[in-house]
């Protein structure tokens, strides 16, 4: 049978598949709203603060507590205690030229769902969220996943010292506690913003794969086909790569998909550590880091937009790729 | 449940409501790392040690600003003409409290104690992180940081002519110096109980206080229990004329001390954990509930109807500290005292809106801080008025005279031409993260990029402390209640120690220097405010706010008010 | 198989040595100086120097490897810089509470697992079995943050079931009270990729050829589960479950942190904070090991049950 009928049929069987296929549109939605919001098409004003601090959604209504009044500046008797300003004749020719201050913003009193504490829209932030959230996400499993497969490749097909100094590595990285690799891989990386947590997700997440692609090239490399192309000629690195990991895609594509969930979750968990995205950009951790003060005051909305917003991407997600699965390895189902 | 056993239930419980101990529930917001008082120097530590041990002074419980009274000293110290000798006399009578290492004799408390404890903080051994409160001041006892020190060798500036009596002899007069025996950290510690537990002692402390320590779960729970070798103390405070003091004194004058039989401190660290024990009635005094402050205030700064209904008090107090924005003036991108320097550093500090930090960060609960030196601190200037506005158009307007125009990007650049990057150091936790935020759109709103520098706590004292930080937030509570412990922060030769602006202005130090010389008083506040205005102007730091203390107490809680300086105030409260 | 063991055993000793070397170059290079930490508020470079000098950083670099590898060989890493509690003595302590938690919890969640998993192995294809998954799969999509602060703010504030958090003296209280909210909320989280799990391993199961043959025999269906299905399932779920413990031990700390368990996890987290290296070595070198002892055990546990499975 030819690659193309494997997959031909595969596609067959997923499309038939009714859950999974409305998995998959889900997950293209997110997948169109996560480019739709890097272009800048969508929630490009995330950051400009159009609502009161807190606002509540709409079908909520109005704060109905007194807005609190901004706190007067004090401005008591010029006294200089005798010590000159350096500044002084250049801030008193500014303070000329500058006519009254600008008027002040209007905030809204409420917001589509809601405003965070320096009213910014709750909405806007998840769709932007969107787009960082599964952009690591999808970053990072590709990083995991590549070094997995060729990490794995590399140890299941040579074998003898060079899958024993993998076996090393893969025993160091799992040893470790989660908490201390992360840590050590954020000194080394020493980026800024989301390149850090990409790199902290896909350099300590390719231990899994690794496993399994390894399992799998040792399963292979004795096949009957393996051997024919030896005999043909074919170097090892066509043996590994163009032989034999087409045979071994589909359950790559399958930890892919996994690992793409894994890492959306274990996003949240980096940025309440610290280690996630900086103060340009929100993702959906940045949203639920800030959640534990603000259930306690009573501000629900920014947790439950976040939480619904990955709950659907990952239910989506995981049913595709349970579906994925069936539809690429029947004997499973 | 049968009849019968409901009855039983309801008996019992009659009965352990008669005959309970009066524990005193509290919560730490942060673990803490041991009670030697030589070897910590936590907040939270300190407030264990405080309840344990005993200097030989104190502060009054209700007096306001802060007054020192005598502790387990007869009286206040006498202090020679020149200024230079402190004669104290210990109490007779007091005891520590008994412990295997005195051997089954009663252990009195003696001058000589009070004289070993003070040597232990040049013993290099323990590295005593407070031992800058005495170094160089006491005759005979220099900083050897490498030898290894000789308790019983004689030392001229610590004598203890007889049993009772300790003379202090200082190099220079130090006006400050009687608070420093006041520090909780200064209390008398037993040799022998030393000796005896050696590495151990952090989990051993034996003191004179009134409680000891009864049970001990590392970073998690911490027990004490009333000290029965307690020398009999009444509660006696004069309320003056506040009002909500009297009504106190009413209810607790005439009360052996400490009033209640124990404490039960458990280490909680996330605010919800917190709030939520408290008002399920499980804590009895909390005041770490910043965070959550609207949900039991209201506006009007009072406690909400639901609260005032369960009996819950409110007590409200500024702590004595200030927090500030420092420029590391030796910094190659913001420091110097060019005026293209001072017109890049007053910019940003008008830029930044101190009032969205009180607002939205501290959620209202805390007050714009004008001058370095906090309420309830002599020296504290009410009228003092922070020179620097919030004004970001002039702000615009001052960078643009100076030649720091907008790149291609948007972002200004060195007038040079150079690209222009502030450095904000950060610490990678939640609350940290609002004030990144905050300096972004403060930033922002004149122009200038910025980068944030995460760092963790540890490796941030380092850099700061090597002049290696270019912006970043600091805060300053009092050691003592006086305001040269605030004004040294800015001095000179402080730098790489407490200075964290790195700040080196001759005309401030010359101040600075003469300041030392003077007692509180209008002679020595005119210099503050000089130089005060010294450093505005030169713009090395943008004070920003004093937090307000909320402490919310249960109803069964009598006597309590928080102290400006005091960190725990167990024994002088009661419940009922 | 003992040629293996011994094999396997030896290879302890490089993997330990990759750990030692990367933690202790980890935290040198970039753990952050705890002199400056502990110097407190005004300290002058003498005293940094004093400090450093007696924690032994101010050694070279290969001074202070020797001493750690001396360390480990004796298991004894020495005090807590921050605290002076002898760090042995911290490990005897935090052990109990944690597996206080994390033992109920694992045997709870893998029975409830298990009892759910068969229950939809046995209806698989049927609605219930696909309603199952989809709220498994809805379940495992919340971040373990969001359990953790809603549980706790409903059924211990709100409900009152629970004590908010803390710790208590006698073994039945901490178990009974106070681990009750850590376990429950543990529970939920892991039980949905529990039942995804085992429910994989007992359809591989089903799918054997001596689960027809039992069938063709005229074994009933139910029979055929609990007697075959789940004895020879039963193996790659208990390695499963014991493979899970050493990561949990340093990985449960989200879960100590908010209820207040005096744990190993939340004794890492104080002491990445403090830069407190000794605590930092020694739950490496503990939790390193205990991982390699458990996979040697788990892999020789599947070779003495099923003699087919080749140990390379």
């Amino acid at each position: 049978m030819t690659e193309q009928g494997v997959w031909t049929l595969a596609w067959l069987r997923f499309s038939r598949d009714r859950v999974g296929f409305a998995s998959l549109m889900v997950v293209l939605v997110y997948v169109g709203i996560m480019l739709a919001a890097a272009i800048g098409w969508l929630a490009r004003d995330w950051s400009e603060e159009r609502g009161v601090s807190y606002a509540p959604p709409t079908f909520l209504g109005p704060d109905r507590s007194a807005a609190a009044a901004a706190i007067a500046e004090q401005r008591g008797p010029g006294d200089d205690y005798g010590i000159p300003d350096p500044l002084a004749a250049d801030l008193a020719e500014i303070a000329k030229g500058l006519t009254g201050t600008g008027a002040s913003e209007a905030r809204s009193p409420t917001l589509a769902f809601g405003a965070d504490k320096w009213g910014r829209d709750v909405l806007q932030k998840t769709l932007k969220g969107a787009q960082v959230s599964l952009f690591v996400g999808l970053a990072a499993a590709l990083l995991a996943t590549l070094l997995g497969t060729i990490f794995g490749a590399l140890a299941g097909f040579r074998g003898g010292w060079v899958d024993d100094i993998f076996n090393w590595l893969y025993s160091v990285f799992t040893s470790i506690p989660y908490l201390l690799l992360v840590l050590a891989v954020a000194a080394v990386v020493n980026q800024k913003g989301v390149a850090t947590v990409i790199l902290i997700l896909g350099l300590t997440g390719w231990t899994g794969i690794f496993r399994l692609v390894r399992a799998e090239y040792m399963k292979h490399k004795v096949r009957e086909y393996v051997l024919a192309a030896d005999a043909i000629g074919a170097s090892p690195a066509r043996r590994m790569f163009v032989h034999i990991l087409p045979n071994v895609s589909h359950v790559v594509l399958v930890q892919l998909s996994l690992h793409v969930v894994l890492f959306i979750k274990s996003e949240v968990i980096l940025t309440f550590l610290g280690f996630g995205v900086g103060v340009d950009t929100v993702s959906w951790g940045s949203m639920l880091a800030e959640a534990g003060s603000e259930l306690l005051l009573g501000k629900w909305w920014q947790i439950t937009a976040a939480t619904i917003a990955m709950a659907l991407l990952v239910t989506a997600f995981s049913l595709f790729t349970d579906a994925m699965r069936d539809a690429l390895d029947p004997r499973l189902r | 449940m049968s009849a019968r056993a409901l009855c039983l239930a309801v008996l019992l419980q009659a009965c352990a409501a008669f005959g309970a101990d009066k524990v005193l529930r509290v919560t730490f917001q942060a673990a803490e790392t041991g009670f030697d008082p030589v070897r910590v120097s936590d907040y939270y530590s300190g407030s264990i040690i405080e309840a344990i041990f005993e200097p030989l002074l104190t502060y009054d419980y209700l007096a306001r600003p802060a007054r020192l009274v005598p502790k387990t000293a007869e009286a206040l110290p006498q202090v020679s003409a020149d200024g230079r000798t402190y004669t104290l006399k210990v109490r007779k009578g007091i005891y520590f409290s008994d412990d295997a290492s005195f051997k089954g004799a009663r252990r009195e408390l003696t001058a000589q104690d009070y004289a070993y404890s003070i040597k232990r903080f040049f013993d290099p051994r323990y590295r005593s992180p407070y031992a800058f409160i005495f170094t160089g001041k006491i005759v005979g006892l220099d900083a050897k940081q490498t030898a290894a020190f000789d308790y019983d060798a004689p030392v001229a500036g610590l004598q203890t002519p007889d049993r009772y009596t300790l003379v202090i002899r200082l190099r220079e007069p130090d006006i400050n110096f009687a608070h420093v025996l006041a520090f909780p950290l200064v209390g008398a510690v037993a040799r022998e109980a030393i000796d005896a537990y050696g590495e151990e002692s952090p989990s051993h402390p034996v003191g004179t206080g009134a409680f000891r320590l009864k049970r001990y779960v590392r970073s998690s729970k911490i027990v004490l229990e009333r000290n029965p070798s307690f020398r009999e103390t009444r509660w006696d405070f004069d309320p003056g004329d506040n009002a909500r003091f009297r009504a106190l004194a009413e209810r607790m004058r005439g009360k052996r001390l400490p009033a209640i039989d124990g404490v039960e401190v458990s280490i909680m660290e996330e605010t919800q954990s917190r709030w939520l024990a408290f008002q399920r009635g499980e804590t009895d005094i909390e005041y770490q509930l910043a965070e959550v402050a609207p949900t039991f205030l209201g506006d009007d700064g009072r406690l909400r109807p639901e609260f005032q209904r369960r009996g819950i008090q409110l007590d409200r107090s500024t702590d004595a500290e200030i927090i500030y924005l420092f420029f590391n003036m030796q910094d190659k991108t913001v420091g110097g005292f060019t005026k293209e320097r001072i017109a890049l550093r007053r910019a940003i500090a008008m830029a930044y809106k101190v009032e969205d930090q009180i607002r939205i960060i501290r959620k209202g609960q805390a007050v714009r801080a004008h001058y370095p030196i906090p309420a309830g601190v002599a020296g504290h200037d009410p009228d003092y008025r922070n020179s620097i506005p919030y004004d970001p158009a002039a702000a615009n307007a001052l960078l643009e005279r100076y030649g720091y125009r907008k790149g291609a990007d948007g972002y200004r650049r060195h007038p040079d031409g150079q690209p222009l990057v502030i450095r904000y150091g950060s610490m990678p936790t939640e609350r940290d993260r609002q004030f990144d935020e905050l300096m972004k759109r403060s930033l922002d709103s004149i122009g200038l990029r910025l980068e944030i520098q995460k760092e963790r706590f540890p490796e941030m004292i380092k850099l700061q402390k090597e002049c290696r930080v270019m912006v970043h937030h600091s805060a300053w509570i009092a050691d003592y209640p006086d305001g040269d412990n605030f004004m040294q922060l800015l001095y000179g030769p402080n730098t790489h120690e407490s200075n964290n602006a790195c700040y080196q202005s001759k005309d401030f130090d010359r101040r600075y220097e003469k300041s030392r010389r003077l007692p509180d008083g209008p002679e020595r506040d005119r210099l503050y405010h000089e130089m005060t205005r010294i450093m505005e102007l030169d713009t090395a730091w943008l004070l920003t706010d004093t937090r307000i203390r909320n402490s919310l107490q249960q109803p069964r809680v009598v006597g309590y008010t928080k102290h400006p300086v005091l960190h725990a105030e167990w024994m002088y409260l009661d419940l009922e | 198989m003992a040629a293996y063991t011994l094999r396997r055993l030896w290879q302890f000793v490089p993997t330990l040595a990759g750990v030692v070397l990367l933690v202790f170059f980890l935290f040198n290079w970039v753990g952050g100086d705890p002199a400056y930490l502990l110097a407190g508020k005004i300290s002058n470079p003498a005293q940094i120097e004093n400090i450093r000098r007696q924690l032994g950083v101010d050694q070279s670099y290969a001074v202070q490897l020797g001493i750690f590898v001396k360390q480990v060989v004796s298991a004894d890493f020495g005090a807590s810089w921050a605290t002076n509690e002898r760090v042995a003595d911290i490990f005897a302590t935090r052990l109990g509470p944690s597996l206080t938690v994390l033992v109920p919890l694992l045997v709870i969640s893998t029975l409830l697992g298990l009892a759910a998993a068969m229950l939809v192995a046995y209806l698989r294809g049927s609605i219930t079995d696909r309603a199952v998954m989809i709220a498994c799969t809805v379940g495992q999509s919340i971040s373990i943050l969001v359990y953790i602060l809603v549980f706790q703010y409903l059924l211990a504030y709100h409900l009152g079931w629970f004590p908010v958090q803390g710790w208590g003296t006698t073994f039945s209280e901490n178990l009974l009270r106070y681990s009750a909210l850590a376990i429950v909320v543990g529970v939920a989280v892991s039980l949905a990729p529990d039942i995804r799990l085992y429910r994989t391993f007992f359809l591989d199961e089903i799918n054997q050829d001596y689960v027809r043959t039992a069938r063709a025999k005229g074994m009933s269906e139910g029979r055929v589960m609990w007697v075959h299905v789940l004895r020879n399932a039963a193996i790659p779920i208990v390695t499963n479950v014991l493979l899970q413990l050493p990561g949990l031990l340093a990985g449960a700390f989200l879960i100590e942190r908010f209820f207040g368990i005096p744990g190993i996890g939340r004794e890492v987290i104080l002491a990445v904070e403090r830069s407190d290296f000794p605590v930092i070595k020694a739950v490496t070198v503990y939790v390193a090991i205990a991982t390699m002892i458990v996979n040697l055990a788990a892999d020789l546990l599947y070779r003495a049950i099923d003699p087919r499975v080749q140990l390379k």
